[in-house]
């Protein structure tokens, strides 16, 4: 969640590489929080808008907005795919035909990766600007097994934690978690630290995707529930044009304690605008050595 | 695939079946009160005690081929007259009825079953073989065994060569020989010939005998149909099993009922086809055994596992259907008590303790989990049960806040299982939680890593932690089965 803001800054605009090259920036004394902040009007995006027309409160203390991009940053997308027993024939052709729309939609500078999840979690691809490798991944993942979805949620948050840069994570499911190690409670609250916005995509049955649905909720993204894969596609590009029409709001906290569960309140001044963004984020240490 | 005696989910072609609880509705259900036995139906059973006798315990021979091809009607009728053939065999002549009054395990107004006087003449002289009466000496036939000396001429060979089986038995101490070879029939009916259990028919409830089986698969309801009472066979049996020297049936003093019971649930958790009353009549029957104490535990914990768990939430059932599984919490209870009933009667019983442990965790009894984990790895010995010790304690250990600990037995738990998954997932996210982001992505870098190796079902002994307990079971069947492999009908 908290970020050196100048090294944020310098990393909002050419975000790459690996986390083994990025993590000292974690390390930064002066740090940053930085909120996806999805703002519409009649459904519409708005576009325009900078530091001064936002207010943030945190834990309601109102605080300074130091930036605002716009379309401007290139996006580091993770697709964490479902790939258990379910999730075969012609469901598998569609759903690796939507992640290869996602790539093909990529502009230069992004990334992707591509996580895959049935029992056993596997990295496809790291986060890499070569999208042909992506797409080598995604064409080779085969389904078999049960679904971890909540390990596999878990690990596609951590590679997008892997790089500073802007992390969507699109996570598809057409059941239930039915063998992860973790619990759901535990990936939520790495989902509260995580500056990763969580996109869901769940096919319609008689199970709710609570898990998904409130991962998607904490990280300000949403959830999909689609009655049939068919066009999957077109909902993971609709995600992807979202995501792309999302601000991106930093500033730096003062006022406020370090540590525990941060409520934060965004609103765009005077306009009446619809906005989307995380609840708040959990911040400092949860233990003991 | 995960089987109710109402279940069913894959796992890595694994066929998981649940059989959860089917009941008959609560009201409504008009028990057939008057069973007229029609035509066929004693020739039905003489088959039956040829193939009991003639199977060979665990081969799929043709005895079992021939059982395992009788419908679900046959198997019903066929229930009830060897029910009553049973209640010949053990009465003694002067209290033996001419119309039988039978219960099935789910029924409670018994049935009447009315035999024609040939009928009942036949099932007589049916019970003249199964009961070994032909073979009494002449010094100590009683009138039915005079009677039976009368009616030998309307047996055939293989009969009065079941007599003698039965009687060489007998003088070995064993009056159970049908019993046993019954129940060994039906019971290797269900387990090696699986096609048998798909028995077509409606899935409402009629109030008879009656056996649902629901199939589950990456915890959702895909099939739901009537099963074949194969199961409800064999138990029915060994109900009637008289230990030697005693004058009644009284299956709890006998150990190869014991050994069935323990062998069968073992097979039913290691292929994930539960059925909770085949475990709650073995701990009726034997309410103190730690064995099938820890398997009923087992099978309560595994209930309150998510693939169960799930699978019970999508389910839709017919009208008076239910299954027999409670919620998450309630299940872990069950569990606690049972696995402490365990400890009490077996204090070394480190797996046991081991799933106490974790089901103790289960119920956010964090403080009381972890020294229980701790005393469960001092006296484990197997690789795989100290894995699964090391990683709940880590679990355990990271809800109490101690992250040093946490790491360190996911640490060991790694170890063992360097190609496991769960306890690197572990790492990852107590580190994490603690707000070290650069250790949890080490650790989550270490199950990337693990993406590149030739990774197969056997890498994470958590992905068959619900079967693990079961893990014997093909050696406690074949020790029970291996007794009954010689005097045979040839």
């Amino acid at each position: 969640v908290k970020h050196c803001l100048t090294t944020a800054i310098a990393v909002l605009a050419c975000a790459a590489g690996g986390y083994a090259q990025q993590s000292p920036a974690f390390s930064s004394k002066i740090e940053a929080v930085r909120v996806d902040v999805l703002v519409t009007d009649n459904g519409q995006p708005v576009r325009g808008l900078g530091p001064a027309d936002f207010e943030i409160a945190d834990n309601g203390v109102p605080q300074t907005v130091d930036l605002v991009s716009f379309d401007e940053i290139p996006l580091n997308v993770i697709l964490a795919l479902d790939m258990s027993d379910s999730v075969a024939g012609e469901r598998l052709e569609q759903l690796r035909g939507a992640g290869s729309r996602v790539l093909e939609a990529l502009k230069s500078g992004d990334q992707a990766a591509l996580v895959t999840f049935s029992h056993a979690v596997q990295l496809g691809s790291r986060l890499t600007a070569d999208i042909a490798t992506v797409r080598s991944a995604l064409a080779d993942a085969q389904s078999s097994g049960q679904t971890a979805l909540i390990d596999g949620t878990y690990a596609g948050i951590m590679v997008g934690e892997s790089d500073p840069g802007r992390a969507l994570l699109i996570v598809f499911s057409d059941g239930v978690d039915t063998s992860s190690w973790l619990r759901a409670d535990a990936v939520l609250d790495t989902a509260r630290r995580a500056d990763v916005v969580v996109y869901g995509v769940s096919v319609v049955s008689r199970l709710k995707p609570e898990f998904l649905r409130e991962i998607a909720s904490l990280t300000g993204g949403r959830l999909f529930e689609i009655e049939k894969t068919t066009n999957l596609a077109a909902t993971f590009l609709g995600i992807l044009e979202e995501f792309r029409h999302r601000y991106l709001v930093s500033y730096t906290p003062k006022g406020v304690s370090k540590d525990g569960w941060h409520k934060l309140d965004v609103r765009v001044k005077n306009r009446r605008t619809t906005l989307k963004a995380r609840p708040g984020y959990l911040a400092g240490d949860a233990g003991r050595d | 695939m995960v089987l109710f005696a109402l279940c069913a989910c894959t796992f890595g072609g694994v066929s998981v079946s649940v059989a959860g609880q089917v009941r008959a509705p609560a009201s409504g259900a008009k028990l057939p009160a008057i069973d007229e036995v029609g035509p066929g139906r004693l020739e039905r059973l003489e088959q039956w005690l040829k193939a009991a006798a003639r199977h060979s315990p665990g081969e799929d021979d043709e005895a079992l081929t021939e059982a395992a091809a009788w419908t679900n009607d046959d198997l019903k009728k066929l229930w009830v007259d060897v029910n009553a053939l049973t209640q010949i065999i053990r009465l003694p002549p002067d209290r033996r009825p001419s119309k039988f009054t039978i219960r099935s395990e789910d029924q409670k107004r018994p049935t009447l079953v009315n035999y024609t006087a040939t009928q009942f003449k036949r099932l007589t002289a049916l019970a003249c073989s199964a009961g070994g009466n032909l073979n009494d000496p002449p010094g100590e036939r009683t009138a039915h065994g005079r009677q039976c000396i009368e009616t030998a001429d309307q047996l055939d060979a293989d009969l009065r060569q079941l007599s003698a089986l039965v009687h060489s038995a007998k003088i070995r101490g064993d009056d159970n020989y049908i019993i046993r070879r019954g129940a060994l029939l039906h019971g290797d009916v269900a387990m090696l010939a699986p096609y048998s259990m798909e028995a077509p028919g409606d899935v409402r409830p009629t109030g008879g005998l009656e056996r649902f089986r629901m199939e589950i698969s990456d915890g959702q309801e895909i099939d739901l149909r009537q099963s074949a009472v194969h199961w409800e066979m064999a138990r029915m049996l060994l109900d009637f099993v008289r230990p030697q020297g005693s004058d009644h049936a009284d299956p709890g003093r006998d150990d190869m009922v014991r050994q069935w019971y323990r062998a069968t649930a073992s097979w039913m958790q290691l292929r994930e086809d539960h059925d909770k009353r085949h475990l709650d009549r073995a701990r009726t029957i034997f309410p103190n055994d730690p064995d099938l104490l820890f398997l009923s535990a087992s099978q309560h914990e595994t209930y309150a596992g998510v693939p169960i768990q799930t699978a019970v939430r999508s389910a839709v059932l017919p009208v008076g259907v239910t299954m027999d599984v409670g919620v998450e919490r309630a299940e872990l209870r069950e569990a606690e008590g049972l696995y402490r009933r365990v400890l009490e009667l077996r204090p070394d019983h480190a797996e046991a303790r081991m799933r106490y442990g974790r089901v103790l965790g289960g119920l956010a009894k964090h403080a009381e989990a972890a020294p229980e984990l701790r005393h469960a790895i001092a006296g484990l010995s197997e690789p795989e049960q100290q894995y699964y010790a090391e990683l709940f304690l880590g679990a355990e250990e990271a809800a109490l806040g101690n992250r040093a600990a946490a790491r360190a037995a996911y640490d060991r738990a790694a170890e063992l299982f360097p190609l496991a998954q769960s306890p690197l997932l572990g790492l990852s996210e107590v580190a994490r939680r603690s707000g070290d982001r650069a250790g949890a992505l080490k650790a989550i870098d270490r199950l990337f890593t693990l993406t590149g190796e030739d990774r197969d079902e056997h890498d994470d002994p958590w992905w068959w932690y619900y079967t693990a307990q079961a893990r014997d079971a093909e050696d406690l069947l074949e020790a029970m089965w291996l007794p009954y492999r010689t005097d045979r009908l040839q």
